[in-house]
């Protein structure tokens, strides 16, 4: 008789979620949430990219990603900064060396005429940046047919 | 008097019961709200500088891309060019390769050719599984 009143004692405390604290795991998940997000370090050009059927998404983190900006005229940006086109590979070549997995993602504009992009190549080559992606977006098979 | 009393003792505590609803309303808005921007392209890797190489000019397929936008193959040694559409290049890509293995593409384009037109070949050459690919400058002329 004492033995089962005193399991039944046991049995209600532990039936019941401590809801004290739910305020305080929430909040810490929130603190959690915002500290590890990290938010891109530059803004968007106006740069309209090209369409691609064979997009393929990279999974490299984003510390090992260098975003190369084309614009219309020829102009490069790297870092919110324009950079002219002799002076990509003395800007590349110290990322580059200090983070062998870079990947130079290359973000052109679709009617940029191909030297600019072609100039750009060979400084990426000779700061050994060798890893490239021409940014697109993806091309759904069915908007190809009805061009 | 003793009304307003009442009162005063109400809003003078926080509502702690509350409070977990409050940040998991957060929680959720920035979970919800979150956009991960992906990397996504058409990956190439680059040959090292200074690290040409000699290869058979059978074992090329010419790809010419002209400033207007046009596209003209030309086989290997064979000086004929024929003008394709973009769409066209991934089933001349596997026929070619079908015939040779060690064939090469070679994307010439135009100084003044739009960025677009050398990204709808390279497209067609990667929907086609083509793994050797060179980007060259069409030379002028």
């Amino acid at each position: 008789m004492m033995s089962k009143g005193g399991f039944k004692r046991k049995s209600k405390a532990a039936s019941e979620i401590p809801s004290s604290s739910l305020a305080d795991m929430a909040f810490l998940l929130l603190i959690f949430f915002m500290v590890s997000t990290t938010f891109r370090k530059e803004q968007d050009r106006d740069v309209a990219f090209p369409d691609a059927e064979a997009t393929k998404k990279m999974d490299d983190a984003r510390k090992d990603v260098l975003h190369v900006f084309v614009e219309r005229d020829g102009q490069v940006f790297i870092n919110d900064q324009n950079v002219p086109m002799e002076r990509v590979n003395a800007v590349v070549g110290p990322i580059y060396a200090g983070n062998p997995k870079l990947l130079v993602v290359l973000r052109a504009d679709t009617e940029v005429p191909y030297q600019y992009i072609d100039a750009v190549q060979k400084e990426l080559q000779e700061a050994n940046a060798v890893r490239v992606t021409f940014y697109t977006n993806l091309e759904q098979r069915i908007t190809r047919e009805r061009r | 008097m003793s009304l307003m009393r009442k009162k005063q003792r109400v809003s003078g505590e926080i509502p702690t019961s509350s409070m977990a609803d409050i940040a998991f309303l957060l929680l959720i808005f920035f979970l919800v709200t979150t956009v991960f921007d992906e990397e996504r392209g058409l990956p190439i890797v680059l040959p090292e500088a200074e690290s040409e190489q000699e290869v058979s000019q059978k074992n090329i397929l010419h790809l010419l891309i002209q400033p207007d936008g046009t596209i003209r193959v030309k086989r290997g040694e064979s000086p004929q060019e024929q003008v394709v559409t973009a769409s066209a290049i991934s089933s001349i890509w596997r026929q070619e390769f079908a015939q040779n293995e060690n064939l090469i593409a070679a994307v010439k384009t135009h100084p003044n050719a739009p960025y677009r037109a050398m990204i709808d070949v390279l497209d067609q050459l990667q929907t086609a599984q083509a793994d050797k690919i060179s980007l060259q400058l069409l030379p002028e002329g």
